[in-house]
């Protein structure tokens, strides 16, 4: 126990420590980019009659820095606000916080990519245990080339073919949205689920299309070299029946595959920004999208220390996760 | 907030099967009424549901025309900038001097609470525009016909009263485009010293300065303020947003609500053009605002049943510009050999082939403000800048070029050769842009149209002086000041502040332009046209002929840029579920749908 609390310290620590260097690397990055919305906002006040200094003035209130002040000044007041938990104020959305943007879109996100992680996840560990055990023959060969072939295609492929099927040629599903406003209120009643999954399925079947192909070949690969190991042809010898062999050659193929899912829950904020924009669903891809487009430092900022965040706690989750489920990590620690 | 963590506790449920959360409504909205629910597009902005219900807010959920009002609306006239259809004011009178402006409020005007609109509320607005700044609401010592006095002359009834001083012939549009605002909701964000510290901040002493500072902290509040519940004045009220959409309800205490066909609105948010050429080939909006649309999108969307064109006036015209930094576009020789060798139509039928039109003159205005301004016979007078070879080729030798083995050289020795910018995304300009660089590559002059990462590079680069050539949009009428300050404002060296005009030189406090300060045009001689700009923004419209005759012959021998084409102002709609939109080139058609709804267009489809 006292090795597992000082395992998380370390990894706590580490991570910390990650953080700030990517804040950093970050925040000095996005102000590399060429185009500044703070000084075009400073010159519409000059244009709008204002005198330089309250131009300045209006717009240091208005986003929270002064736009000619300079860049370190600038790197020590998001720090220090970060240390008090505050993100800072939109610049495209003038004034509104960086926090409430970015968790408003956060829950549609986390809702969009986990329900495609976990549906690609389930069928793609399904079709690779099959894939495996029925290598020899065509539908083996079958499935390992179509999860080739769709973990080759980009998913805003996918997602504009999804498109142009479902919204144009057939009007089943909508072209963009989160649930119809005007037939349903948030609540926790079946309609309003129901027309949350309306909007859903497309873009999350777009990210389950093209991701089931990667969980499809790598449980293929586990099941083929698990099968080979001394473990369950001892089984087979003692007579154990068929479903238990299974559920050894199960259990050992997908630990490798618990990792990859759970570092995969790390990337979730990082939403899926083409699919995303594609279905015209507001999550955090969206916002990224939309915040780099407009120079909006400060949502640039945290979103990327959002997504930095998750995938670090990801990691630290998913190694602690190995070692529950895996005993021999455990017996090693 | 809370809305939104119910709706995502509800949602995560579906896939994760988690648990109930408390404070959520189960209650659904009321079914459809008779009107329906039109489906159509905010152009000013995303929807934002963080963003309170504020219009000052940068994406406010306050909607003009809809949930958002203001005294007036301006019509797309073709050269008087001071026309209106009436908004919370029903009509309004103006001074022979233009300094004073009464209003009189729609007697029927009230909020969607019931109370009267009344002159409290317009001085109350007049006061939360102050503490935003701009135009004539700028609290700077010395500004530009300003506004100086707010005098209620009864309920119904409300006088404002320029600063004295040099007179601003946009002061009545400036008033009249003011939000109006209630003042049970905003007045108590006001301190009650708020005019009296207005008064303060004219002067220039450091008590005025700190009033100023109180003003703008004041406004850095304002823009984040937004009442819980919508208070309107307009024709709807917001009812529900989420982040993929906005529902507005019929406002039953409209003064105009009789005219109002739909019984709610459906905003639906957007990042970008093609986000709205997916609603409407998908038939999901009965309209769309105006976009720069590929041919082959518009031929989709025309597909789409009951899907149909409307088509009106833009006062906006693409022009290449030149930076005149970079020689040789500092010899007007040049300018004007280049117009001689382009063939603009072939750009325009490229470039913008659905909502253009090829430009006939370069004057600084778009074609049809141009000769109602000035007149035919004096249009006619302007270079049409047909395309002709020879001349153009005289022109550059007369710059001192020579051709060599079919490739044009300068005086130096060196090729004439020029890469031409334009801003990815923009598909007009990239195609307009790459039509030009052929041209003038047959032409013997090396052009490459080279593309910008977006359109925030494209505007912080070309203001400060990257490129030698790029397009950019001028002619932005009605007002004419507007208009010439493209090509004669900051972009060209000249500012004006506390009412004093400055001339910076190129390349110097924006001046990416770089044209000269004075040129002596024949038959007029010599003028300034920063300063001849900057005079019609204090003139008269009536009296502005002759110095408009000045500018357009200015620009169209001095050719800071050449116009390309004028646009035209193309909007979809589809009459599948509404009918009654309004006709081609109504003058509300920059106006937002809401606008069209309170001048009675948009009814529901009358079933056969």
């Amino acid at each position: 126990m006292k090795s597992l609390l000082w395992r998380l310290a370390g990894h706590l620590t580490r991570g910390l420590a990650m953080i700030w260097a990517v804040t950093t690397f970050t925040f000095f990055l996005i102000r590399l980019m060429p185009g500044d919305p703070v000084q075009v906002q400073y010159e519409r006040l000059i244009a709008l009659g204002m005198s330089p200094e309250q131009a300045e003035s209006g717009t240091a209130m208005t986003y929270g820095f002064v736009p000619h002040g300079p860049v370190w000044q600038q790197y020590l007041d998001y720090i220090v606000g970060l240390a008090h938990l505050d993100l800072g104020v939109s610049v495209d959305s003038q004034g509104i916080p960086v926090a409430d943007r970015v968790f408003g879109a956060m829950p549609w996100t986390v809702l969009l990519v986990l329900s495609g992680i976990l549906v690609s996840f389930l069928i793609g560990v399904g079709l690779g245990v099959v894939a495996a055990l029925k290598r020899g023959n065509v539908v083996g060969h079958s499935l390992s080339i179509a999860g080739s072939l769709l973990h080759g295609v980009p998913p805003f492929v996918i997602g504009i073919l999804l498109t142009a099927l479902f919204t144009r040629q057939w009007r089943w599903f909508p072209s963009g949205g989160i649930y119809d406003a005007d037939l349903v209120a948030p609540g926790f009643y079946a309609d309003f689920m129901a027309d949350v999954a309306y909007h859903t399925i497309l873009p999350a079947s777009a990210f389950a299309l093209a991701s089931y192909g990667g969980w499809l070949l790598a449980m293929r690969s586990s099941v083929a070299s698990v099968l080979g190991d001394d473990f369950l042809l001892a089984a087979e010898l003692r007579g154990l029946t068929r479903w238990m062999r299974f559920r050894y050659l199960a259990r050992n193929a997908i630990l490798p595959l618990f990792t990859v899912l759970a570092i995969s829950f790390g990337l979730v904020f990082g939403g899926a920004i083409f699919i995303e924009r594609i279905f015209n669903y507001p999550g955090l891809g969206m916002l990224l999208f939309a915040s780099i487009g407009a120079r909006d430092f400060s949502m640039m900022s945290g979103s990327f220390l959002l997504i930095t965040a998750a995938v670090i706690i990801a990691n630290i989750l998913a190694d602690l996760l190995y070692s529950v489920i895996d005993p021999r990590v455990r017996r090693q620690t | 907030m809370k809305r939104s963590v119910c709706a995502i506790a509800a949602a995560l449920a579906i896939t994760l099967a988690a648990g109930a959360t408390a404070g959520c409504s189960p209650s659904k909205p009321e079914a459809k009424k008779s009107g329906g629910t039109f489906t159509s597009i905010d152009a000013n902005h995303a929807i934002d549901p963080q963003a309170p219900i504020n219009p000052y807010a940068g994406k406010g959920n306050a909607f003009s025309g809809y949930n958002a009002m203001p005294l007036a609306f301006a019509k797309n006239h073709l050269t008087d900038h001071n026309q209106h259809f009436p908004g919370i004011a029903e009509s309004w009178t103006v001074s022979s001097d233009g300094a004073e402006v009464t209003i009189n409020i729609q007697p029927k005007a009230k909020w969607s609470d019931g109370t009267p609109v009344t002159s409290e509320d317009i001085k109350t607005s007049a006061a939360v525009a102050f503490s935003q700044g701009g135009s004539v609401f700028a609290i700077t010592p010395g500004s530009t016909g300003a506004l100086g006095e707010v005098t209620i002359v009864n309920e119904k009834t409300i006088k404002f009263t320029q600063a004295p001083g040099a007179r601003n012939n946009t002061f009545l549009r400036s008033i009249l485009a003011m939000w109006v605002l209630p003042k049970s909701v905003y007045g108590s964000q006001l301190p009650a010293d708020f005019w009296d510290k207005i008064k303060a901040g004219a002067g220039t002493t450091d008590a005025a300065k700190a009033a100023r500072d109180e003003i703008t902290a004041l406004g850095k509040k304002i823009i984040t303020f937004g009442p819980q519940k919508d208070v309107s004045a307009g024709p709807f009220v917001l009812e529900s947003l989420n982040a993929s959409e906005a529902i507005l309800t019929k406002n039953p205490n409209f003064f105009n609500a009789d005219k109002i066909g739909p019984d709610k609105v459906r905003l639906r948010n957007y990042t970008g053009n093609e986000q709205i050429w997916n609603y409407l080939t998908a038939g999901e909006l009965d309209t769309a605002p105006y976009t720069s649309t590929p041919t082959n999108v518009v031929e989709q969307i025309l597909k789409v049943p009951g899907s149909r064109k409307i088509t009106g006036l833009s006062q906006v015209s693409a022009a290449l510009v030149f930076n005149q930094k970079y020689a040789p576009f500092d010899r007007v020789e040049v300018r004007q050999a280049l117009a001689y060798l382009i063939d603009r139509s072939e750009v325009q039928k490229i470039g913008e082939p659905d909502s253009g039109k090829v430009a006939e003159h370069t004057s600084g205005l778009i074609e049809d403000a141009a000769k109602q301004w000035i007149g035919d016979p004096e249009v006619s007078k302007l270079n049409p800048y047909n395309v002709d070879k020879a001349k153009g080729e005289a022109l550059l030798t007369q710059a001192g070029l020579t051709k060599k083995d079919g490739k044009w050289m300068l005086a130096n020795g060196q090729p004439f050769t020029f890469k031409l910018q334009v801003p990815n995304g923009f598909s007009d300009w990239v195609a307009a842009g790459k039509n030009i660089a052929s041209q003038l590559t047959n032409a013997g002059i090396a052009v490459e149209a080279t593309t910008s990462a977006d359109y925030a590079v494209y505007q912080k680069e070309i203001a400060e002086g990257k490129y030698a050539a790029g397009f950019w949009l001028i002619a932005l009428g009605p007002s004419t000041y507007n208009a010439y300050a493209r090509l004669y404002g900051g972009a060209n060296g000249w500012s004006a502040f506390g009412g004093k005009l400055s001339h910076k030189l190129a390349g110097e406090g924006g001046n990416w332009i770089g044209g000269a300060e004075t040129a002596n045009i024949a038959g007029v001689g010599t003028l300034n046209p920063g300063e001849l700009t900057y005079q019609l923004s204090q003139m008269p419209v009536d009296q502005a002929k002759e110095t408009i005759i000045k500018l357009a012959k200015y620009t169209n021998e001095q050719l800071p840029g050449i116009q390309m084409w004028n646009y035209i102002n193309v909007q979809f709609v589809n009459s599948t579920r509404y009918e009654n939109f309004p006709p081609d080139n109504c003058e509300c058609l920059r106006l937002t749908h809401g606008v069209w709804m309170q001048l009675g267009y948009i009814q529901p489809k009358k079933q056969p």
